[in-house]
């Protein structure tokens, strides 16, 4: 028929409209100008928390502001990452979308760079305040966007992993797990290497080895701290904080495809 | 791909609840063959496995057992999928959308271009009777509306079998009368519409083949014609300006009496031109005669529990 896409195109097409409506969802929710207003909020006072404190103003603003722009995107992206396949089962529009042509690998994929793309917006907003008070305050500096860049590769990870529960589990513990994952990728790495030394047998020791493998470690993506305090980043330590986040996504967006594919939508 | 529309055999689904707790056998063997280019209609109480039956066929569920094949190829299979529409029952959409944006959205999902899509989506809003309301959150729509915009979006791939499960749900008589219109004339393009559907008024009215299902098993399948068959099976005759003492006439059974009307009920042809000559001779007015065939509903009865088959 005149008008379709081919073989290769279609998959792309898919993916692209699946996303842009799960974009268009949360731009058209009222929760998203509420998180968005409330960042704004939380920036500001960040401004004015650097009029009232000892020290560099730039710094304070830069950490402070970091660090609340990191919170809300992390949670904007567990909170909508939860729901991203459940709510679709729940509220049974999927029924239509995967009696198309579609792949249920394309579906999943759709879903995470449609919230992908709205955490992308909110950091760049958020990004876009920050410099601007960096400007009225001064301070300014293009490194603010290096930690944006890694906050947004720690938001990847996160929401592929919602992303994951919320395909095989309902919102409640997908929330739960999600958050743990968040809490355990910030305190694993200093807790598990603490506690190595300590551990007798060897056994022990490697197990302590894999569990550290095998949990995230977000500090890995995290650099507020080093550009709050103009500290240079070690060679390889971008590539190496790419490389990992991807590898985590993969994973966690393979396992999701495969868990979701082998389910009855009832 | 050659072969029936819709053929299957064997077919069992059985859910299971939470641990394992309380197995359902929601279809126990279904057998059907859905010859191309018909309305079949696909009958059965509520619980007997329809929408069940529908969504192996458009691959939301897998089969425990039994094939299912859609013209000529294994059912839930992308490329099946390509050609075939859907309505799910009492279709949920999203409701942040408008209808023509809705359109978009699926058409897209089917690989249709931009270009493609601007003629498409008009042109299927005024076919199922929405146009001017395109623009229109479907959260501001009917259920009815909502309804309407599922039939369209189930033709957006001009597809060559269309699945509609229970389209008449949530319609008024005059929407119903448009559906059924819709659906005739999909069957005029050379369509297969084969659909579920517990209202037996609309699936006799356009049904050119039906099969019932009761209890996930098909307990009877065929034409119309055939199930139904052509013969009369009993006359109603209603009579007025009967003498005040009758009470009847031999072989035929009393309906009803008001006055001097009568309504009687025959079932031998014989029996009614005899009743219609006494009835004249003792000087009453033959107001009307009228023959019942078999219906639907009769057939459909019969297989239900307490029925007569």
């Amino acid at each position: 028929m005149s008008g379709r896409a081919g073989p290769a195109g279609l998959a792309w097409m898919q993916v692209r409209a699946l996303a842009a409506n799960t974009f268009r969802e949360a731009v058209r929710s009222r929760i998203f100008y509420i998180l968005m207003a409330f960042a704004v909020a939380m920036l500001l006072f960040s401004a004015v928390m650097s009029l009232l404190t000892i020290g560099s103003r730039a710094k304070i603003i830069i950490d402070l502001g970091l660090t609340i722009t990191s919170f809300i995107t992390v949670m904007t992206a567990i909170f909508v990452g939860i729901g991203l396949v459940y709510t679709e089962v729940e509220k049974k529009t999927i029924y239509n979308v995967l009696s198309k042509p579609l792949g249920r690998a394309h579906f999943i994929l759709g879903r995470y760079l449609g919230l992908m793309a709205v955490l992308l917006v909110n950091l760049a907003a958020m990004l876009a305040l920050l410099s601007l008070l960096l400007l009225l305050f001064g301070g300014f500096t293009w490194a603010l966007f290096v930690a944006g860049a890694f906050i947004y590769l720690e938001l990847a990870v996160l929401t592929a992993i919602a992303l994951f529960f919320s395909s095989v589990t309902s919102p409640v513990v997908s929330a739960i797990c999600t958050l743990a994952f968040y809490l355990v990728g910030h305190t694993s790495s200093a807790f598990l290497e603490s506690l190595a030394p300590r551990l007798g047998s060897p056994a022990a020791k490697s197990a302590a080895g894999w569990l550290f493998h095998l949990l995230p470690d977000l500090n890995v993506l995290n650099v507020t701290n080093l550009i709050a305090y103009d500290i240079p980043l070690a060679s390889g330590f971008a590539t190496r904080a790419l490389l990992y986040a991807a590898a985590y996504v993969a994973l966690l967006l393979t396992a999701a495809c495969l868990a979701f594919s082998r389910r009855d939508l009832v | 791909m050659g072969g029936p529309a819709i053929e299957i055999q064997g077919l069992e689904k059985t859910f299971t609840g939470h641990l394992s707790i309380g197995r359902i056998h929601a279809l126990r063997g279904v057998d059907l063959s859905v010859p191309r280019g018909v309305i079949y209609g696909f009958l059965g109480p509520n619980g007997a496995g329809k929408t069940t039956t529908l969504k192996v066929l458009t691959g939301l569920l897998r089969p425990d057992r039994g094939t299912v094949r859609l013209l000529g190829a294994p059912a839930g299979k992308r490329d099946t999928r390509a050609h075939i529409g859907f309505l799910p029952e009492t279709p949920y959409f999203y409701d942040y959308l408008t209808g023509a944006e809705l359109l978009r959205f699926f058409g897209r999902l089917h690989g249709l271009g931009a270009r493609t899509l601007d003629e498409k989506v008009p042109a299927l809003l005024k076919l199922v009777g929405l146009e001017g309301r395109g623009n229109l959150p479907l959260r501001k729509y009917s259920k009815g509306m909502l309804q309407r915009a599922g039939l369209a979006q189930a033709l957006l791939n001009d597809p060559e079998l269309v699945i509609l499960d229970e389209p008449m749900t949530g319609l008024d008589p005059i929407g119903r009368r448009e559906i059924r219109d819709l659906i005739l004339s999909l069957r005029t393009q050379g369509k297969t519409v084969f659909f579920s559907s517990h209202i037996l008024a609309d699936a006799e009215m356009i049904c050119d083949e039906v099969a019932i299902l009761v209890g996930g098993k098909v307990v009877q399948q065929g034409s119309l014609e055939k199930l139904l068959g052509s013969d009369v099976r009993f006359w109603d005759v209603a009579l007025a300006g009967c003498p005040e003492e009758t009470r009847g006439w031999d072989g035929a059974e009393l309906i009803t009496k008001s006055g001097d009307q009568m309504l009687l009920r025959v079932e031998l042809e014989g029996e009614l031109q005899s009743l219609l000559d006494r009835a004249r001779g003792a000087g009453a007015r033959v107001v009307s005669v009228a023959p019942h065939k078999a219906s639907l509903e009769d057939l459909f009865l019969s297989h239900m529990p307490g029925g007569d088959a």
